[in-house]
């Protein structure tokens, strides 16, 4: 591959944009940061420095020590990734037909979809607690991973469809020339073009379930079984929260997300471009 | 060809087992306990934790059979989620609070007699107002014993740092002459280093010593609860807290709860007026001496600031099963007895509701217990009737507008008053209309017969298109399926409560009463002025996301050096949980303190802006920070749709000598288009709906709750006065909002359709 040269200009318009914004970005996680290292709990800093005046990594010590947080840690990985997993691959499917089929109640499913996310969440509080003791889902990984993925699907869904969308039908229909059935078209050729919309649509997923909080409070009864948001808050009191030890949760819990978003974005600007596509 | 699709089939099959193995795992927690498991959600801060969590390991050594399992919930969501899940079947045993909810508890028939499990003279061991006994349902003699407290006080109290004062003042005037003395910029730089007094003063809590100082109180003494506010001794009280800020200067200018804590800890306040919960955080504090005092004597009057002051303790859910409730008492019993409360006592510095442990040499040895015990003398009962709920909501936006200088004393007063009447009114409403639920129950059976009548066609062909192609319906099953399962009885029952009385006085036997809750939303002039600065909102934050993350994703889709660096400073402000950063933002925004003032006014020599103070600044700050929320997300949706852009189509437009601006605008922004689709019409949506940074960048709604967009103000409205109907209605009519926009912007932008076919 020949590495596409640009005009200087361009290049440097380019980093200065960037780091515009990668300081805008960083600048309030620093007070985060900051947060985590001060002594004596304190939200508010009176002057603008980073590393505070009597610092220490006293938070981060009783966080993975004297806390449950690996354990809320593990329940969340677990959630999180079955989330993942079962919400791409609902997606990849489900947006693959409203892409490619012409199917009673198409349309009325794409805008349905839409709809689930146009209720204000606050209401829902009394319903979902009714639904969960129907369901009898206190106190289950399971009752949260349905409606982790119940609320990931519809951006998924309609992202996947966005993405099969871009992608030409003339390939499958080459391949169905070539013998492949329909389902093998779908999965040995298309399925590789959407790379990118599967990475975006795990990552939204992983997302979801990752940093949702009113959900679990409701269907977790039971401490050993908390979430890392659920675990946060719980630092978190009216009028005393523990600021040094909620920040540094903080920090620690965004790390596997970044570690998430690299190991993925390699697909993301990888620059799997359509060169299959020639028509 | 053939075997291939059967090792594909296998494949499939295997894995499938073993997500089902997975799933019945999680589904599958084995108790082998048999011990009966009472849960208790508590509001204990961390201090008291530790105490309670050892305190259980005693109770569960010595009853083997029972189980206690201690959740910490936060004030507002316990009492919103104990509502919900007590009315679901699936609350806990025990709540443990302050009692100012137990009214609503009651009214709402959710808590219950503790009476039967208490042994005989009980009550006389107890301080005389700690026990909270309330009217029967239906006997108004019958004395309802809703609380057992394990201690008495919740209140406010001065805390000063002998470092800088030796002698507490005796009086407000003391008080100010202290304050000024140590209110000191001596660098001039006008910030000060240091405030004669802090205190949370955006709260009203904090300020009912000074309504007492000057002899007012909230309620007047007819022995009912009817508001007092519009007062003389009401406006004098607000008139000497604007005076402390701007009279004598010798508070900071803007001071929440977070500020006036920090300042006062970093030795920058010589005095804070703050609650029993927090003392001994501030006794161990290095570098400062802390001391607690009883509040002054208000100098024109004579009187003492007297602080609201409260018990604290448990009550038992009213559909707790028989065992589970005998269980949980036993605990409650233990929990509120003489030894366990010695030993809150000693530990955590707070008072005992036990009449015996108040001459305890315990208490006596300890100053601060002195002092708040002194304090607890001239303090005044917190009433345990709902209608306090309305006044504080009623006092609240008028208090922050004159702290704003938006409102003089006298029209803050009057303003409270009517809202904190009107607010009483909603609360106590009954329904008086006859149900027709038969008639609602019709129209529903109607509409629905509609819908299959005018969809015949559709559903006349639906089952032959399944057998024609069964490969789409079954690709899309699974997804909706799921959603299914969780999305229709949540909007269905909602659609039930909108058009229902639900609220405090009718919460368990609401019925269908009709139009009535739409009628209210729809005729509130305030409703469309909350709508119009919701939509700009809405607006603004979309295009600056979009804006933003398109930008940001074409600079870094180039041939540039360090891209993994970029892209991980870029994608923080999506990774680092929303509910730790909207806090930063908000203490960015503060007026002394805050980075925004601080960077404007040394690199660009801006003149500071009180941005709670009005609610221009206010929303604006509110937008910053949730823009600065959204743009990496949408940064990642456009750098994958770069990605499906053939590079041939570059090529063959620089060919054609199309400029860079050309390309962007022919190939880039259309191929663009149906992969960003979906994230724009969702990212409208969710900003539409964003409760969270609205509530937490404006801690609430500041100032004067002008910050509100339409969920903050359905939030308010159904947590704060319980109106559940209403708030349904008003849920209802955005969601009818939200369908009709996406609905129009579908149409236009033929977003569900292939961009090639």
């Amino acid at each position: 591959m020949d590495k596409p040269t640009e005009p200087r200009s361009i290049s440097l318009l380019r980093h200065a944009v960037l780091l515009v914004f990668a300081a805008i970005s960083v600048y309030p996680v620093l007070t985060v940061v900051s947060i985590s290292l001060r002594p004596g709990n304190q939200l508010q800093s009176t002057d603008l420095s980073i590393i505070p005046e009597g610092w220490s990594f006293d938070s981060y010590r009783e966080l993975l020590f004297e806390q449950p947080f690996l354990l809320w840690l593990g329940n969340s990985i677990l959630v999180s990734a079955l989330v993942t997993l079962t919400g791409v691959a609902m997606a990849a499917i489900g947006g693959y037909a409203l892409s490619r089929f012409k199917f009673i109640g198409r349309q009325s499913t794409m805008l349905a979809l839409l709809t689930t996310q146009m209720f204000p969440a606050t209401m829902l509080l009394l319903p979902l607690y009714i639904l969960i003791a129907k369901l009898h889902l206190v106190n289950t990984f399971l009752g949260l991973m349905i409606f982790y993925v119940s609320t990931a699907l519809p951006f998924c869904v309609w992202q996947m469809k966005g993405f099969y969308d871009t992608i030409p039908t003339s390939l499958e229909e080459a391949a169905r020339i070539d013998g492949c059935s329909q389902l093998e078209a779908f999965t040995k050729v298309i399925l590789p073009i959407a790379v990118p919309g599967l990475v975006i649509t795990a990552l939204f997923s992983f997302m979801t379930a990752w940093s949702e909080y009113l959900v679990a409070a409701q269907v977790l009864q039971e401490s050993e079984l908390f979430t890392l948001p659920l675990g946060i808050k719980s630092f978190q009191a009216s009028m005393s929260t523990q600021w040094g030890l909620y920040a540094a949760a903080s920090i620690l819990v965004s790390l596997p997300v970044v570690v998430v978003f690299l190991a993925l974005s390699k697909f993301l600007v990888s620059g799997m471009t359509l060169g299959a596509v020639k028509e | 060809m053939a075997t291939r699709r059967k090792k594909n089939r296998l494949a499939a099959t295997a894995s499938s087992i073993l997500l089902f193995g997975i799933l019945t795992s999680l589904l599958g927690c084995e108790q082998t306990d048999n011990r009966q498991v009472v849960t208790l959600w508590h509001q204990m801060v961390p201090r008291e934790r530790v105490v309670l969590d050892r305190l259980i390991a005693k109770f569960e050594a010595t009853h083997p059979d029972i189980r206690i399992r201690a959740l910490y919930k936060e004030t507002e969501e316990l009492r919103s989620g104990f509502q919900a899940a007590a009315l679901a079947g699936i609350g806990p045993e025990l709540v443990y609070g302050p009692s100012d909810v137990l009214g609503a508890f009651h009214s709402m028939r959710i808590i219950q007699d503790m009476s039967p499990w208490v042994p005989e003279q009980f009550e006389e061991n107890f301080l005389k107002e700690a026990l909270t006994y309330l009217p029967g349902p239906t006997d108004s003699q019958q004395r309802v014993l809703v609380q057992i407290p394990d201690r008495f006080g919740n209140h406010l109290a001065l805390v000063y740092n002998r470092n800088f004062i030796a002698v507490p003042p005796k009086t407000t005037d003391d008080l100010i002459r202290l304050g000024i003395a140590n209110t000191i910029d001596a660098d001039h730089d006008g910030r000060n280093e240091r405030y004669g007094l802090v205190w949370n003063f955006a709260e009203p809590f904090f300020m009912i010593p000074f309504l007492t100082g000057h002899g007012g109180w909230v309620f007047d003494d007819s022995g009912k609860p009817v508001p007092a506010l519009d007062t003389p001794e009401c406006v004098a009280a607000l008139q000497m807290v604007v005076a402390l800020r701007d009279k004598y200067k010798i508070v900071p200018r803007s001071c929440d709860y977070e500020t006036a804590d920090s300042l006062f800890k970093s030795g920058k306040a010589a005095m804070i007026i703050n609650g029993d919960w927090i003392w001994t955080d501030y006794l161990e504090t290095q570098g400062i001496d802390a001391v607690v005092a009883p509040l002054p004597v208000v100098s024109s009057t004579g009187k003492p600031m007297a602080p609201m002051v409260s018990p604290k303790g448990y009550s038992l859910n009213a559909f707790a099963s028989t065992k589970g409730a005998s269980a949980a008492m036993q605990f409650v019993l233990m929990m509120t007895s003489e030894k366990t409360q010695r030993e809150f006592m000693q530990e955590v510095r707070i008072l005992p509701s036990r009449k015996a442990l108040l001459q305890d040499p315990a208490l006596s040895a300890d100053p601060t217990l002195l002092a708040s015990k002194q304090q607890l003398g001239n303090g005044r009962m917190m009433p345990v009737e709902t209608e306090l709920r309305a006044v504080w909501d009623a006092m609240r936006p008028h208090y922050q507008s004159l702290l704003g200088g938006n409102l003089s004393a006298e029209q803050a007063a009057q303003a409270m008053q009517k809202d904190a009447l009107r607010g009483i009114e909603l609360l106590n409403r009954k329904s008086t209309e006859a149900p027709a639920a038969w008639a609602w129950q019709l129209t529903g059976i109607l509409l629905i017969a509609s819908l299959v009548v005018w969809q015949r066609q559709s559903i006349a062909d639906f089952f032959p298109d399944i057998r024609r192609q069964p490969f789409a319906y079954l690709l899309i099953a699974p997804a909706l399926a799921t959603i299914f399962l969780t999305v229709v009885f949540p909007f269905g029952y909602n659609v039930a409560l909108s058009l229902s009385d639900m609220s405090l006085t009718n919460f368990q036997d609401w019925k269908i009463v009709g139009l009535r809750n739409y009628v209210e939303v729809l005729s509130e002039a305030k409703f469309f002025f909350i709508l119009l600065k919701t939509l700009v909102w809405t607006l603004v934050n979309v295009a600056f996301h979009v804006g933003i993350g398109v930008m940001l994703a074409i600079a870094i889709n180039g041939p540039i050096r360090g891209k993994t660096i970029y892209r991980i400073l870029l994608i923080i402000p999506w990774a680092v949980p929303a509910y730790i950063t909207a806090l930063t933002w908000r203490s960015m925004f503060h007026f002394d303190y805050g980075a925004v003032n601080l960077l404007a006014g040394n690199l660009l020599g801006i003149d500071p802006i009180n941005w709670w103070n009005d609610p221009g600044p206010a929303f604006a700050a509110c937008i910053v920070a949730n823009v600065w929320l959204g743009y990496p997300f949408m940064m990642v949706i456009a750098l994958g749709g770069l990605q499906g852009i053939p590079g041939e189509l570059y090529e063959a437009a620089k060919i054609d000598g199309a400029t860079r601006w050309q390309q962007f605008r022919n190939v880039t922004l259309p191929l663009l288009k149906p992969v960003l689709a979906p994230a724009v019409t969702l990212g409208a949506i969710w900003t539409f709906n964003n409760l969270n940074v609205i509530w937490l960048v404006s801690n609430g709604g500041e100032p004067a709750d002008k910050t509100h967009i339409l969920v903050s103000y359905v939030y308010k409205a159904v947590f704060n006065l319980y109106r559940y109907g209403y708030g349904s209605a008003l849920s209802m009519v955005i969601f009818a909002i939200l369908l009709v926009a996406s609905l129009i912007s579908l149409q236009r932008s033929k977003a569900t359709e292939n961009v090639y076919g």
